[in-house]
């Protein structure tokens, strides 16, 4: 009986044992599907023509370019980095020309080898579908030729490939610094040489990337699903097996399907009168803010009255409160006087501001008495804006302080999806109006060339005010010759302060986007947001 | 008994159809009631600048960054997560704060004089463009009605929201220039004008079918006999008869329009911002309907009240002014 009972206690030690061990030996499955709600489809799945955030998020971790960024959080994933190219490029002296060479034995998510020319017909799908990405692969030599030819299967002749060695080299008209940022945009994304030059969303192309796309049901839906042969070195795989994405139009409706674990993540902050209830529950645990490398600003046009005077824009920027604005965007704005987001080479925040702490109350007085200095007491100015809840919100706002200086403001507000081309026109005449900036590749480049003089144009112009400065023209020509952004964050910076210390324009801040996730979210490990392609699909992973 | 001889003889005998219908109306207590309701309203939003002055406000300023002592407590306009300030029952922000800090009272009482001033004029101009329309239709009969009717059957295939929403949006940006007619896209007349074309259509219709049976009546061809034109007879003989008809209409013209403004408003496509109106108003409100539900509730309430006010009153004046109704003499 003695031992008995001592042979029974001992199995029951052991057995407990070995029970524990295997517990806590078990390795956590992370894997698995999540849904993940937008607010409306992308613009195009199609990675030639792409250019919206929605689209970018996904076609990011499915379309890897020669050169991609880091995936990493903060400035360092602004850093760009070799993607299928086994290398940075290396560039000419005289900056004209970039030599790559493929990786080897890399494959399409379809299985197909990936060939150095497919890089050549990517970029003649961009010049062919009049994509977004045009101005930027023009610069590329013969690539005018190539579009005047009218042959879509005509030859590039800046661009020479071997398939056999992987070489490519392209050479540009002149030099551009920024070329490396344009080789990381998803635009020059390789694809298969026998991908049509039309707009493939229905069936987008195979990628080489952590994800490939799946079950694209266009206005509704599209999987990410995990690329098994994926396999570039410092390139993320997948962890998740499937990402779900469907089109919920309704925020309150995504707020709530995540609130209740129904929904893993929404791309879209919660809607705005839910913001309040989400912080206070879910802040730290499921949900969490970021600053976006943006820029948000009131244009102010120099061609037109008032604003063609100096004293009368600087007024402008003395009534500007930014502690209203942080409200009408729900809090989701980090203000700020800088046009430059931070996390870019050439930001220095310009401490005090040039008009006024942004924390603090206007100088509504000294608005008012440069007004009625400058002659313009009681002139009438139309200020455009879209009818988003926080765009409409800005843009009265922006129209009642012109009022209060003495100027007789009055907004209008045009629909979102005609805004742009609106005031890009110039027989609309806009006077002043609510305008962003979300870059299009992480440099200052691209910021500052929505207020450099050879961006106006007639229509679709992207310098809404007409800002002309001779000084920032000759700043900026010089400055991105230079390959490197961090040798010229100095001249970038100048441009910086120029912009406000002619009051070019009234620039308030830089927009906060949100992270919102289920339950079943690792949120602690596996959560990274990316400075130029918001969250990093290739980090989420379930706990 | 003399007194009831008095009163149910010679009363009867003697009072002409309107003084018949203002009697038939006076009776009705329920749409005297709700007629009061709509004169209270119309006052309150004659009465809007001494509450903007009270409150020392006006109906486009923003106060995103102020704040109001309330209870001995400092307060937000409104918080970092725009969230505004319900009512307080006091001259400042009585009835509470919108997303953009501005006073829900004041604009309350400004839109209500858009509302109205847009439902009114829409009423006139659908007045106008209808008793013409219905006339020249029903009296001139031939290729006049036959194009009239038509072009009224094209409008009316329209949905009218539809077409109200096209018309706006397409006027918003530029304005109205007919000849030496120039509204900016801006202007409240661009709804009301709108509206106004729009409504036309559901009174011209019933106008000329009446028309057409006056028509035939021996009291215009009494008039015909006597050497009167076909303008003499249209305003001179029809159009006399057409008032009762027209007067039952005018206070449901009016609560459509203040609807259809109220919808076009909130749609976008009415009165434009920063003017206030109840649609506009709605529209706002909207996206806080969770955590400021008085910026919808509010003008909601104003609009249902104000529809309800003049349906209940149209429909004591269509049983005044209705012949078929019995007629009770005072007693």
């Amino acid at each position: 009986m003695h031992w008995t009972l001592r042979g029974l206690a001992g199995a029951l030690v052991a057995s407990m044992v070995v029970g524990l061990a295997a517990c806590g030996g078990r390795e956590k499955n992370k894997s698995g599907e999540i849904s993940v709600a937008v607010s409306s489809f992308p613009d195009s799945l199609d990675p030639a023509l792409a250019v919206t955030a929605e689209a970018l998020q996904s076609l990011w971790v499915v379309y890897t370019p020669l050169l991609t960024y880091a995936h990493a959080e903060g400035a360092a994933g602004a850093r760009i980095v070799p993607g299928l190219a086994r290398a940075l490029p290396r560039i000419s002296a005289d900056g004209t020309t970039y030599r790559l060479k493929l990786r080897k034995g890399i494959e399409y998510s379809d299985g197909r080898p990936v060939k150095a020319s497919d890089f050549e017909h990517a970029v003649k799908r961009i010049l062919n579908l009049e994509s977004v990405g045009t101005p930027y692969f023009e610069r590329i030599a013969g690539a005018g030729a190539y579009l005047r030819s009218g042959k879509a299967r005509g030859d590039i002749s800046g661009i020479e490939t071997d398939d056999s060695t992987g070489a490519i080299t392209i050479s540009l008209d002149e030099p551009y610094g920024p070329f490396s940022n344009v080789l990381a945009m998803t635009f020059g994304a390789l694809v298969p040489s026998d991908t049509p030059f039309e707009n493939q969303t229905k069936r987008p192309p195979a990628g080489i990337g952590a994800y490939k796309l799946a079950n694209v049901r266009v206005n509704r839906g599209y999987d990410l699903v995990k690329a098994p042969g994926f396999d570039i070195a410092d390139t993320p795989k997948a962890q998740l097996d499937t990402i779900a994405v469907e089109v919920v139009k309704n925020r309150g409706r995504q707020t709530q399907s995540v609130t209740r674990n129904d929904l893993d993540y929404m791309t879209d902050p919660p809607a705005p009168d839910q913001i309040r209830s989400v912080r206070d529950r879910f802040e730290g645990k499921r949900y969490r803010e970021f600053v976006t490398n943006s820029t948000y600003f009131f244009f102010l046009n120099h061609r037109l009255a008032p604003f063609n005077n100096k004293a009368v824009r600087q007024a402008v920027n003395y009534a500007l409160d930014e502690r209203a604005l942080v409200r009408v965007f729900g809090g989701l704005l980090e203000p700020g006087c800088n046009f430059l987001p931070p996390g870019l080479a050439g930001y220095e925040k310009i401490e005090p501001c040039t008009y006024g702490d942004p924390n603090a109350p206007p100088d509504l007085a000294r608005a008012r008495e440069l007004v009625k200095q400058a002659g313009a007491e009681g002139e009438q100015v139309t200020v455009y804006g879209t009818g988003e809840p926080e765009a409409k919100g800005a843009t009265e706002y922006f129209a009642d302080v012109l009022s209060q200086i003495g100027l007789k403001g009055s907004p209008r507000i045009i629909p979102s999806a005609n805004y742009y081309a609106t005031i890009g026109n110039r027989r609309t005449r806009a006077q002043a109006g609510f305008a962003n900036y979300f870059q299009d590749f992480a440099r200052a480049t691209a910021f500052f060339s929505i207020v450099d003089g050879a961006s106006i144009s007639d229509t679709n112009s992207t310098n809404f005010g007409n800002v002309d400065d001779p000084q920032i023209d000759a700043t900026l020509a010089r400055a991105d010759r230079n390959p490197s952004a961090e040798a010229v964050s100095k001249d970038y910076a100048a441009v910086d302060r120029r912009l406000l210390e002619e009051a070019h324009l009234v620039p308030y801040g830089n927009r906060k986007l949100s992270v919102f996730f289920s339950d079943r979210i690792d949120f602690d490990d596996c959560t990274a947001w990316h400075p130029v392609y918001n969250l990093d699909y290739t980090s989420l992973c379930l706990k | 008994m003399v007194d009831e001889d008095r009163h149910a003889g010679v009363a009867v005998a003697g009072v002409g159809p309107w003084r018949l219908a203002l009697r038939r109306l006076r009776a009705n207590r329920v749409a005297l009631a709700f007629g009061a309701l709509f004169a209270v309203l119309v006052a309150l939003a004659l009465a809007a600048p001494l509450w903007g002055d009270l409150a020392g406000t006006s109906p486009s300023r923003n106060h995103l960054s102020d704040t109001i002592v309330i209870d001995g407590q400092r307060r937000d306009v409104v918080t970092e997560d725009r969230v505004p300030i319900g009512p307080t029952w006091r001259a400042k922000y009585f009835l509470g704060a919108d997303g953009n800090g501005r006073d829900v009272a004041v604009r309350l009482l400004y839109g209500a004089r858009n509302s109205l001033f847009i439902g009114l004029t829409a009423t006139l101009i659908s007045l106008l463009l209808a008793v013409t329309l219905g006339l020249l239709a029903g009296y001139l009969r031939g290729w006049v009605d036959a194009v009239v009717s038509r072009g009224l059957d094209v409008v009316w295939a329209f949905p009218v929201l539809l077409l109200g929403i096209a018309l706006g949006v397409a006027l918003a940006r530029d304005g109205l220039q007919i000849g030496p007619l120039s509204i900016s896209g801006g202007s409240k007349w661009i709804p009301a004008l709108i509206i106004g074309v729009v409504g036309a259509v559901y009174l011209a219709r019933p106008l000329r079918g009446l028309v057409l049976s006056l028509r035939e009546q021996d009291f215009v061809e009494a008039a015909r006999a006597q050497g009167a034109g076909p303008l003499r007879i249209m305003v001179g003989e029809l159009l006399p008869n057409l008032a009762s008809t027209v007067l039952v209409f005018v206070p449901l013209l009016v609560a459509n329009a203040i609807l259809l403004e109220g919808a076009l408003s909130f749609l976008g496509a009415g009165v434009r911002p920063p003017d206030p109106s109840w649609g506009t108003m709605i529209g706002d409100g909207v996206d806080l309907l969770t955590s400021a539900p008085h910026l919808t509730i509010v003008p909601g309430v104003m609009l249902v009240l104000t529809v309800l006010a003049l349906n209940v009153l149209g429909d004591g004046v269509r049983d005044a002014l209705d012949p078929r109704a019995t007629v009770r003499p005072e007693r």
